[in-house]
Protein backbone atom coordinates (compact mmCIF):
# COMPACT_ATOMS: atom_id res chain seq x y z
CA UNK A 1 0.00 0.00 0.00
CA UNK A 2 1.27 3.43 -0.87
CA UNK A 3 1.28 5.48 2.28
CA UNK A 4 2.11 9.15 1.80
CA UNK A 5 4.16 10.40 4.73
CA UNK A 6 5.21 13.95 5.42
CA UNK A 7 8.97 14.33 5.39
CA UNK A 8 9.01 17.96 4.43
CA UNK A 9 11.87 19.76 6.11
CA UNK A 10 10.11 23.10 5.88
CA UNK A 11 6.72 23.98 7.30
CA UNK A 12 5.11 22.69 10.41
CA UNK A 13 6.19 19.27 11.53
CA UNK A 14 6.53 17.27 14.71
CA UNK A 15 8.65 19.41 16.95
CA UNK A 16 11.42 18.17 19.14
CA UNK A 17 11.13 19.24 22.75
CA UNK A 18 7.43 18.56 23.03
CA UNK A 19 6.14 16.90 26.15
CA UNK A 20 7.15 13.32 25.97
CA UNK A 21 4.14 11.10 25.40
CA UNK A 22 3.08 9.18 28.44
CA UNK A 23 0.52 6.49 29.15
CA UNK A 24 -1.62 4.55 26.68
CA UNK A 25 0.91 2.92 24.41
CA UNK A 26 3.93 4.65 25.93
CA UNK A 27 5.77 1.36 25.99
CA UNK A 28 5.64 1.26 22.22
CA UNK A 29 7.07 4.74 21.85
CA UNK A 30 10.28 4.79 23.84
CA UNK A 31 11.82 8.19 24.71
CA UNK A 32 15.12 7.80 22.87
CA UNK A 33 13.84 6.90 19.41
CA UNK A 34 11.09 9.47 19.82
CA UNK A 35 13.56 12.31 20.30
CA UNK A 36 15.94 10.85 17.76
CA UNK A 37 13.24 10.63 15.15
CA UNK A 38 12.13 14.18 15.69
CA UNK A 39 15.57 15.77 15.83
CA UNK A 40 18.53 14.50 13.90
CA UNK A 41 17.52 12.33 10.94
CA UNK A 42 14.31 14.15 10.14
CA UNK A 43 15.91 17.59 9.98
CA UNK A 44 19.13 16.45 8.34
CA UNK A 45 17.33 14.75 5.53
CA UNK A 46 16.02 16.68 2.59
CA UNK A 47 15.19 15.57 -0.92
CA UNK A 48 17.77 18.07 -2.21
CA UNK A 49 20.55 16.67 -0.04
CA UNK A 50 19.76 13.22 -1.30
CA UNK A 51 20.09 14.39 -4.89
CA UNK A 52 23.45 16.02 -4.11
CA UNK A 53 24.72 12.91 -2.46
CA UNK A 54 23.56 10.76 -5.33
CA UNK A 55 25.48 12.87 -7.80
CA UNK A 56 28.79 12.55 -5.95
CA UNK A 57 29.88 9.43 -7.69
CA UNK A 58 28.42 6.46 -9.42
CA UNK A 59 30.37 3.98 -7.28
CA UNK A 60 28.77 5.23 -4.13
CA UNK A 61 25.29 5.32 -5.56
CA UNK A 62 24.28 1.75 -4.93
CA UNK A 63 25.51 1.67 -1.34
CA UNK A 64 24.25 5.07 -0.35
CA UNK A 65 20.89 4.55 -2.02
CA UNK A 66 20.40 1.35 -0.07
CA UNK A 67 21.45 3.04 3.15
CA UNK A 68 19.16 5.97 2.52
CA UNK A 69 16.26 3.71 1.71
CA UNK A 70 16.82 1.90 4.97
CA UNK A 71 17.01 5.19 6.89
CA UNK A 72 13.98 6.44 5.01
CA UNK A 73 11.96 3.38 5.99
CA UNK A 74 13.06 3.63 9.60
CA UNK A 75 12.11 7.30 9.72
CA UNK A 76 8.78 6.64 8.13
CA UNK A 77 8.05 3.87 10.60
CA UNK A 78 9.07 5.99 13.56
CA UNK A 79 7.07 8.95 12.35
CA UNK A 80 4.05 6.74 11.81
CA UNK A 81 4.39 5.46 15.38
CA UNK A 82 4.59 8.97 16.73
CA UNK A 83 1.56 10.03 14.76
CA UNK A 84 -0.37 7.02 15.99
CA UNK A 85 0.60 7.88 19.54
CA UNK A 86 -0.44 11.51 19.11
CA UNK A 87 -3.75 10.35 17.69
CA UNK A 88 -4.39 8.25 20.77
CA UNK A 89 -3.69 11.30 22.94
CA UNK A 90 -5.98 13.35 20.72
CA UNK A 91 -8.75 10.83 21.33
CA UNK A 92 -8.21 11.37 25.04
CA UNK A 93 -8.83 15.08 24.56
CA UNK A 94 -5.24 16.36 24.64
CA UNK A 95 -5.20 19.71 22.82
CA UNK A 96 -1.39 19.84 22.50
CA UNK A 97 -1.29 16.47 20.78
CA UNK A 98 -4.08 17.69 18.52
CA UNK A 99 -1.99 20.73 17.50
CA UNK A 100 1.16 18.65 16.99
CA UNK A 101 -0.57 16.02 14.93
CA UNK A 102 -2.53 18.40 12.72
CA UNK A 103 0.59 20.52 12.17
CA UNK A 104 2.47 17.41 11.17
CA UNK A 105 -0.10 16.01 8.75
CA UNK A 106 -0.94 19.41 7.23
CA UNK A 107 1.78 19.39 4.52
CA UNK A 108 0.98 15.80 3.59
CA UNK A 109 -2.71 16.65 3.22
CA UNK A 110 -1.84 19.68 1.06
CA UNK A 111 0.34 17.52 -1.19
CA UNK A 112 -2.42 14.94 -1.34
CA UNK A 113 -4.90 17.56 -2.53
CA UNK A 114 -2.72 19.01 -5.27
CA UNK A 115 -3.81 17.49 -8.53
CA UNK A 116 -6.99 16.15 -6.98
CA UNK A 117 -8.89 19.41 -6.59
CA UNK A 118 -8.67 22.76 -8.35
CA UNK A 119 -5.97 24.97 -6.86
CA UNK A 120 -8.47 27.67 -5.84
CA UNK A 121 -10.44 25.09 -3.87
CA UNK A 122 -7.57 23.45 -2.02
CA UNK A 123 -8.09 25.65 1.05
CA UNK A 124 -11.76 24.77 1.36
CA UNK A 125 -11.19 21.05 0.96
CA UNK A 126 -8.21 21.20 3.32
CA UNK A 127 -10.46 22.69 5.97
CA UNK A 128 -13.18 20.11 5.32
CA UNK A 129 -10.66 17.31 5.66
CA UNK A 130 -9.47 18.58 9.01
CA UNK A 131 -13.05 18.90 10.23
CA UNK A 132 -13.75 15.36 9.05
CA UNK A 133 -10.62 14.01 10.74
CA UNK A 134 -11.70 15.68 13.92
CA UNK A 135 -15.25 14.39 13.75
CA UNK A 136 -14.18 10.85 12.91
CA UNK A 137 -11.42 10.71 15.50
CA UNK A 138 -13.25 8.09 17.54
CA UNK A 139 -12.94 5.64 14.63
CA UNK A 140 -9.16 5.49 14.70
CA UNK A 141 -8.03 2.13 16.06
CA UNK A 142 -5.12 2.32 18.46
CA UNK A 143 -2.14 0.27 17.39
CA UNK A 144 -2.78 0.68 13.69
CA UNK A 145 -0.87 3.09 11.44
CA UNK A 146 -2.59 6.44 11.17
CA UNK A 147 -1.89 7.14 7.51
CA UNK A 148 -4.37 4.74 5.86
CA UNK A 149 -7.09 6.08 8.17
CA UNK A 150 -6.12 9.68 7.52
CA UNK A 151 -5.90 9.42 3.75
CA UNK A 152 -9.08 7.36 3.46
CA UNK A 153 -10.93 10.27 5.06
CA UNK A 154 -9.06 12.80 2.91
CA UNK A 155 -9.89 10.83 -0.23
CA UNK A 156 -13.54 10.63 0.79
CA UNK A 157 -13.80 14.36 1.40
CA UNK A 158 -11.98 15.20 -1.84
CA UNK A 159 -14.23 12.81 -3.78
CA UNK A 160 -17.33 14.34 -2.19
CA UNK A 161 -16.10 17.77 -3.14
CA UNK A 162 -15.41 16.73 -6.73
CA UNK A 163 -18.82 15.11 -6.97
CA UNK A 164 -20.54 18.27 -5.74
CA UNK A 165 -18.52 20.38 -8.12
CA UNK A 166 -19.34 18.09 -11.03
CA UNK A 167 -23.05 18.13 -10.15
CA UNK A 168 -22.99 21.92 -9.95
CA UNK A 169 -21.17 22.19 -13.26
CA UNK A 170 -23.57 19.81 -14.97
CA UNK A 171 -26.43 22.21 -14.17
CA UNK A 172 -24.64 25.17 -15.61
CA UNK A 173 -25.05 25.72 -19.30
CA UNK A 174 -22.20 27.50 -20.99
CA UNK A 175 -23.16 29.55 -24.05
CA UNK A 176 -20.68 31.22 -26.39
CA UNK A 177 -22.85 34.35 -26.77
CA UNK A 178 -25.37 36.08 -24.59
CA UNK A 179 -28.93 35.39 -25.74
CA UNK A 180 -30.29 38.14 -27.91
CA UNK A 181 -32.99 40.39 -26.52
CA UNK A 182 -36.35 40.61 -28.21
CA UNK A 183 -36.76 43.84 -30.21
CA UNK A 184 -39.29 45.41 -27.83
CA UNK A 185 -37.25 44.65 -24.69
CA UNK A 186 -35.48 47.39 -22.89
CA UNK A 187 -32.80 46.75 -20.28
CA UNK A 188 -34.46 46.45 -16.89
CA UNK A 189 -34.02 49.59 -14.84
CA UNK A 190 -32.85 49.09 -11.26
CA UNK A 191 -35.82 49.19 -8.90
CA UNK A 192 -36.40 52.32 -6.89
CA UNK A 193 -35.77 50.81 -3.49
CA UNK A 194 -36.32 54.01 -1.55
CA UNK A 195 -39.65 54.58 -3.21
CA UNK A 196 -40.70 51.02 -2.60
CA UNK A 197 -39.65 51.19 1.03
CA UNK A 198 -42.12 53.99 1.68
CA UNK A 199 -44.87 51.58 0.75
CA UNK A 200 -43.89 49.12 3.49
CA UNK A 201 -45.26 49.23 7.04
CA UNK A 202 -43.00 51.28 9.34
CA UNK A 203 -41.80 48.31 11.40
CA UNK A 204 -40.78 46.33 8.33
CA UNK A 205 -39.14 49.37 6.73
CA UNK A 206 -37.12 49.98 9.87
CA UNK A 207 -35.99 46.33 10.07
CA UNK A 208 -34.94 46.30 6.42
CA UNK A 209 -33.11 49.63 6.67
CA UNK A 210 -31.17 48.66 9.78
CA UNK A 211 -30.11 45.25 8.47
CA UNK A 212 -29.56 45.91 4.79
CA UNK A 213 -28.86 49.62 4.42
CA UNK A 214 -27.09 50.36 7.71
CA UNK A 215 -25.47 46.92 7.88
CA UNK A 216 -26.25 46.43 11.55
CA UNK A 217 -26.07 43.03 13.23
CA UNK A 218 -29.30 41.27 14.18
CA UNK A 219 -28.64 41.81 17.89
CA UNK A 220 -27.91 45.54 17.52
CA UNK A 221 -30.88 46.08 15.25
CA UNK A 222 -33.18 44.18 17.62
CA UNK A 223 -31.84 46.26 20.53
CA UNK A 224 -32.52 49.50 18.71
CA UNK A 225 -36.01 48.43 17.66
CA UNK A 226 -36.72 47.21 21.19
CA UNK A 227 -37.80 43.74 20.07
CA UNK A 228 -36.34 40.25 20.29
CA UNK A 229 -33.97 38.98 17.59
CA UNK A 230 -36.64 36.50 16.47
CA UNK A 231 -39.25 39.23 16.09
CA UNK A 232 -36.83 41.35 14.10
CA UNK A 233 -36.07 38.42 11.82
CA UNK A 234 -39.78 37.99 11.17
CA UNK A 235 -40.17 41.69 10.34
CA UNK A 236 -37.18 41.57 8.01
CA UNK A 237 -38.46 38.43 6.32
CA UNK A 238 -41.84 40.06 5.73
CA UNK A 239 -40.12 43.13 4.35
CA UNK A 240 -38.11 41.00 1.88
CA UNK A 241 -41.27 39.23 0.77
CA UNK A 242 -43.19 42.48 0.32
CA UNK A 243 -40.32 44.07 -1.59
CA UNK A 244 -39.97 41.08 -3.86
CA UNK A 245 -43.67 41.29 -4.60
CA UNK A 246 -43.51 45.02 -5.23
CA UNK A 247 -40.48 44.71 -7.52
CA UNK A 248 -42.14 41.87 -9.41
CA UNK A 249 -45.33 43.93 -9.75
CA UNK A 250 -43.40 46.91 -11.07
CA UNK A 251 -41.56 44.71 -13.54
CA UNK A 252 -44.81 43.35 -14.87
CA UNK A 253 -46.35 46.79 -15.03
CA UNK A 254 -43.41 48.27 -16.94
CA UNK B 1 -4.58 35.34 4.94
CA UNK B 2 -1.88 32.87 3.99
CA UNK B 3 -2.25 29.10 4.04
CA UNK B 4 -0.14 28.85 7.20
CA UNK B 5 -2.28 31.44 8.98
CA UNK B 6 -5.49 29.72 7.95
CA UNK B 7 -4.05 26.40 9.07
CA UNK B 8 -3.16 27.90 12.47
CA UNK B 9 -6.64 29.37 12.93
CA UNK B 10 -8.23 26.06 11.98
CA UNK B 11 -6.00 23.99 14.25
CA UNK B 12 -6.52 26.35 17.18
CA UNK B 13 -10.29 26.24 16.64
CA UNK B 14 -10.27 22.45 16.64
CA UNK B 15 -7.87 22.15 19.58
CA UNK B 16 -9.98 24.65 21.50
CA UNK B 17 -13.11 22.52 21.22
CA UNK B 18 -11.51 19.13 21.72
CA UNK B 19 -13.19 16.68 24.08
CA UNK B 20 -12.27 13.11 24.93
CA UNK B 21 -13.96 10.52 22.78
CA UNK B 22 -14.56 6.87 23.38
CA UNK B 23 -12.86 4.99 20.54
CA UNK B 24 -14.86 2.34 18.75
CA UNK B 25 -14.50 -1.12 20.19
CA UNK B 26 -12.49 -3.50 18.05
CA UNK B 27 -14.32 -5.18 15.19
CA UNK B 28 -14.12 -8.57 16.92
CA UNK B 29 -15.72 -7.27 20.10
CA UNK B 30 -18.57 -5.60 18.22
CA UNK B 31 -19.01 -8.66 16.04
CA UNK B 32 -19.16 -10.79 19.19
CA UNK B 33 -21.93 -8.62 20.61
CA UNK B 34 -23.88 -8.81 17.39
CA UNK B 35 -23.54 -12.60 17.33
CA UNK B 36 -24.78 -12.64 20.90
CA UNK B 37 -27.88 -10.79 19.76
CA UNK B 38 -28.29 -13.27 16.93
CA UNK B 39 -27.95 -16.10 19.44
CA UNK B 40 -30.81 -14.61 21.45
CA UNK B 41 -32.93 -14.43 18.31
CA UNK B 42 -31.96 -18.03 17.58
CA UNK B 43 -33.09 -19.13 21.04
CA UNK B 44 -36.40 -17.34 20.53
CA UNK B 45 -36.85 -18.89 17.07
CA UNK B 46 -35.95 -22.38 18.33
CA UNK B 47 -38.45 -22.17 21.18
CA UNK B 48 -41.27 -20.82 19.02
CA UNK B 49 -41.44 -23.41 16.28
CA UNK B 50 -43.22 -26.63 15.53
CA UNK B 51 -40.35 -27.73 13.32
CA UNK B 52 -38.43 -30.76 14.54
CA UNK B 53 -35.13 -29.20 13.61
CA UNK B 54 -33.08 -31.27 16.06
CA UNK B 55 -33.97 -34.41 14.13
CA UNK B 56 -33.22 -32.66 10.84
CA UNK B 57 -29.76 -31.71 12.07
CA UNK B 58 -28.98 -35.41 11.81
CA UNK B 59 -28.94 -34.91 8.04
CA UNK B 60 -25.63 -33.50 6.88
CA UNK B 61 -27.01 -31.36 4.06
CA UNK B 62 -29.51 -29.65 6.36
CA UNK B 63 -26.87 -28.95 9.02
CA UNK B 64 -24.50 -27.74 6.32
CA UNK B 65 -27.12 -25.41 4.85
CA UNK B 66 -27.74 -23.72 8.19
CA UNK B 67 -24.02 -23.55 8.99
CA UNK B 68 -23.11 -22.12 5.59
CA UNK B 69 -25.71 -19.34 5.80
CA UNK B 70 -24.71 -18.53 9.37
CA UNK B 71 -21.05 -18.39 8.32
CA UNK B 72 -21.81 -16.18 5.32
CA UNK B 73 -23.83 -13.88 7.57
CA UNK B 74 -21.03 -13.67 10.14
CA UNK B 75 -18.53 -12.84 7.42
CA UNK B 76 -20.84 -10.17 6.00
CA UNK B 77 -21.29 -8.66 9.46
CA UNK B 78 -17.53 -8.57 9.94
CA UNK B 79 -17.11 -6.82 6.59
CA UNK B 80 -19.82 -4.30 7.48
CA UNK B 81 -18.15 -3.46 10.77
CA UNK B 82 -14.79 -3.20 9.08
CA UNK B 83 -16.18 -0.90 6.39
CA UNK B 84 -17.20 1.47 9.17
CA UNK B 85 -13.56 2.25 9.86
CA UNK B 86 -11.77 4.58 7.43
CA UNK B 87 -8.79 2.93 5.79
CA UNK B 88 -10.09 -0.58 6.34
CA UNK B 89 -11.92 -2.23 3.55
CA UNK B 90 -13.59 -5.47 2.64
CA UNK B 91 -11.01 -7.68 1.00
CA UNK B 92 -12.08 -9.27 -2.31
CA UNK B 93 -11.28 -12.71 -0.92
CA UNK B 94 -13.58 -12.21 2.04
CA UNK B 95 -16.37 -10.85 -0.12
CA UNK B 96 -15.95 -13.74 -2.54
CA UNK B 97 -15.91 -16.26 0.32
CA UNK B 98 -19.11 -14.83 1.75
CA UNK B 99 -20.82 -15.02 -1.64
CA UNK B 100 -19.55 -18.54 -2.29
CA UNK B 101 -20.77 -19.76 1.10
CA UNK B 102 -24.22 -18.35 0.41
CA UNK B 103 -24.27 -19.78 -3.12
CA UNK B 104 -23.26 -23.25 -1.92
CA UNK B 105 -26.00 -23.00 0.70
CA UNK B 106 -28.52 -22.09 -1.98
CA UNK B 107 -27.32 -24.98 -4.15
CA UNK B 108 -27.78 -27.35 -1.23
CA UNK B 109 -31.31 -26.07 -0.72
CA UNK B 110 -32.10 -26.48 -4.40
CA UNK B 111 -30.82 -30.03 -4.71
CA UNK B 112 -31.66 -31.22 -1.20
CA UNK B 113 -35.25 -32.21 -1.84
CA UNK B 114 -37.32 -32.71 -4.98
CA UNK B 115 -39.40 -29.64 -5.81
CA UNK B 116 -43.12 -30.01 -5.18
CA UNK B 117 -45.39 -28.55 -7.77
CA UNK B 118 -48.72 -29.78 -6.49
CA UNK B 119 -49.55 -26.61 -4.56
CA UNK B 120 -52.54 -24.53 -5.33
CA UNK B 121 -51.49 -20.94 -5.98
CA UNK B 122 -53.55 -19.70 -3.06
CA UNK B 123 -51.87 -22.11 -0.65
CA UNK B 124 -48.44 -21.28 -2.02
CA UNK B 125 -49.04 -17.57 -1.55
CA UNK B 126 -50.75 -17.64 1.82
CA UNK B 127 -48.10 -19.83 3.42
CA UNK B 128 -45.24 -18.10 1.62
CA UNK B 129 -46.10 -14.51 2.40
CA UNK B 130 -46.16 -15.37 6.09
CA UNK B 131 -42.68 -16.87 5.80
CA UNK B 132 -41.37 -13.83 3.91
CA UNK B 133 -42.71 -11.52 6.59
CA UNK B 134 -41.24 -13.73 9.31
CA UNK B 135 -37.84 -13.67 7.59
CA UNK B 136 -37.94 -9.87 7.60
CA UNK B 137 -39.04 -9.75 11.23
CA UNK B 138 -36.27 -12.09 12.33
CA UNK B 139 -33.78 -9.86 10.53
CA UNK B 140 -35.17 -6.56 11.79
CA UNK B 141 -33.53 -6.29 15.19
CA UNK B 142 -30.08 -7.56 14.08
CA UNK B 143 -30.25 -5.26 11.05
CA UNK B 144 -31.03 -2.22 13.20
CA UNK B 145 -28.27 -3.14 15.66
CA UNK B 146 -25.70 -3.66 12.92
CA UNK B 147 -26.76 -0.50 11.07
CA UNK B 148 -26.34 1.47 14.28
CA UNK B 149 -22.92 -0.10 14.92
CA UNK B 150 -21.78 0.74 11.40
CA UNK B 151 -23.25 4.22 11.50
CA UNK B 152 -21.38 4.88 14.72
CA UNK B 153 -18.18 4.57 12.72
CA UNK B 154 -17.38 6.52 9.59
CA UNK B 155 -18.11 4.32 6.56
CA UNK B 156 -16.53 5.70 3.42
CA UNK B 157 -18.48 3.44 1.08
CA UNK B 158 -22.10 3.70 2.10
CA UNK B 159 -23.56 1.31 -0.44
CA UNK B 160 -21.08 -1.45 0.37
CA UNK B 161 -21.59 -0.97 4.10
CA UNK B 162 -25.36 -0.99 3.62
CA UNK B 163 -25.25 -4.11 1.46
CA UNK B 164 -23.03 -5.94 3.96
CA UNK B 165 -25.31 -4.93 6.81
CA UNK B 166 -28.38 -6.13 4.96
CA UNK B 167 -26.71 -9.35 3.83
CA UNK B 168 -25.53 -10.15 7.35
CA UNK B 169 -28.94 -9.67 8.97
CA UNK B 170 -30.92 -11.36 6.20
CA UNK B 171 -28.60 -14.32 5.67
CA UNK B 172 -28.76 -15.03 9.37
CA UNK B 173 -32.53 -14.71 9.23
CA UNK B 174 -32.51 -17.20 6.36
CA UNK B 175 -30.55 -19.66 8.51
CA UNK B 176 -32.98 -19.07 11.39
CA UNK B 177 -35.94 -19.64 9.11
CA UNK B 178 -34.51 -23.01 8.13
CA UNK B 179 -34.82 -23.83 11.82
CA UNK B 180 -38.18 -22.20 12.38
CA UNK B 181 -40.06 -23.09 9.22
CA UNK B 182 -41.11 -26.75 8.92
CA UNK B 183 -41.36 -26.62 5.12
CA UNK B 184 -38.36 -28.05 3.30
CA UNK B 185 -39.65 -27.67 -0.22
CA UNK B 186 -36.96 -25.91 -2.31
CA UNK B 187 -39.53 -23.90 -4.27
CA UNK B 188 -40.97 -22.49 -1.04
CA UNK B 189 -37.54 -21.78 0.45
CA UNK B 190 -36.08 -20.18 -2.67
CA UNK B 191 -39.16 -18.05 -3.25
CA UNK B 192 -40.26 -17.01 0.20
CA UNK B 193 -37.09 -17.28 2.27
CA UNK B 194 -34.45 -16.28 -0.25
CA UNK B 195 -36.26 -13.54 -2.14
CA UNK B 196 -36.62 -11.31 0.94
CA UNK B 197 -32.89 -11.77 1.53
CA UNK B 198 -32.05 -10.49 -1.94
CA UNK B 199 -34.63 -7.70 -1.98
CA UNK B 200 -33.88 -6.34 1.49
CA UNK B 201 -30.12 -6.57 0.90
CA UNK B 202 -30.54 -4.50 -2.26
CA UNK B 203 -32.72 -1.98 -0.40
CA UNK B 204 -30.18 -1.88 2.40
CA UNK B 205 -27.45 -1.08 -0.13
CA UNK B 206 -29.54 1.80 -1.46
CA UNK B 207 -30.27 3.03 2.05
CA UNK B 208 -26.58 2.77 2.87
CA UNK B 209 -25.63 4.87 -0.14
CA UNK B 210 -28.10 7.52 0.99
CA UNK B 211 -27.70 7.55 4.76
CA UNK B 212 -24.81 5.43 5.91
CA UNK B 213 -21.91 7.14 4.20
CA UNK B 214 -19.82 9.35 6.46
CA UNK B 215 -20.40 13.01 5.73
CA UNK B 216 -18.64 15.49 7.96
CA UNK B 217 -20.92 17.99 9.60
CA UNK B 218 -20.34 21.71 9.23
CA UNK B 219 -19.16 22.33 12.78
CA UNK B 220 -15.96 20.77 14.03
CA UNK B 221 -16.66 20.77 17.72
CA UNK B 222 -18.97 17.80 18.01
CA UNK B 223 -17.71 14.67 19.57
CA UNK B 224 -19.08 11.28 20.36
CA UNK B 225 -18.24 10.79 23.99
Amino acid sequence: MDIPVSIQPSGPGIRAGMDRPSGGGGGRCAPTPFVAATEAPCCAYTPESRIERLSEGSDAIAGSAARMKKADDAQRLERSRIRAHLMQRLQQGDADSCRLLLDDVGPAVTRFLRGRVASDEVEDVYQEIFMALFQARHTYEAGRPLEPWLFAIARNVAADHSRKRWTRASWEELTPDLPERAAGDSPAAPPDIEGLLTRLPAAQREAFAMLKLDGMSLEDAAGRAGVSVGALKVRAHRAYKALRKLIGGEGEGA
Amino acid sequence: MTHAERHRVLVEALAGTIKPVRPLWPVRARLGLWLLLEALVLVWAATHTGNDFMRKFGHLDYALEVALFAAAATLAAMLALRLAIPGRRAGPTEVALSVVLALVGIALVAIGEPMRTGYSLGEFLSVGVGCAIETCLLAALPWIALWWAVKRGAPMRGAAAGASTGAAALLFAFALMRIKCPIDDPLHILTWHLMPVLVITALSALAGAAWLRFRPRGGGGESRT
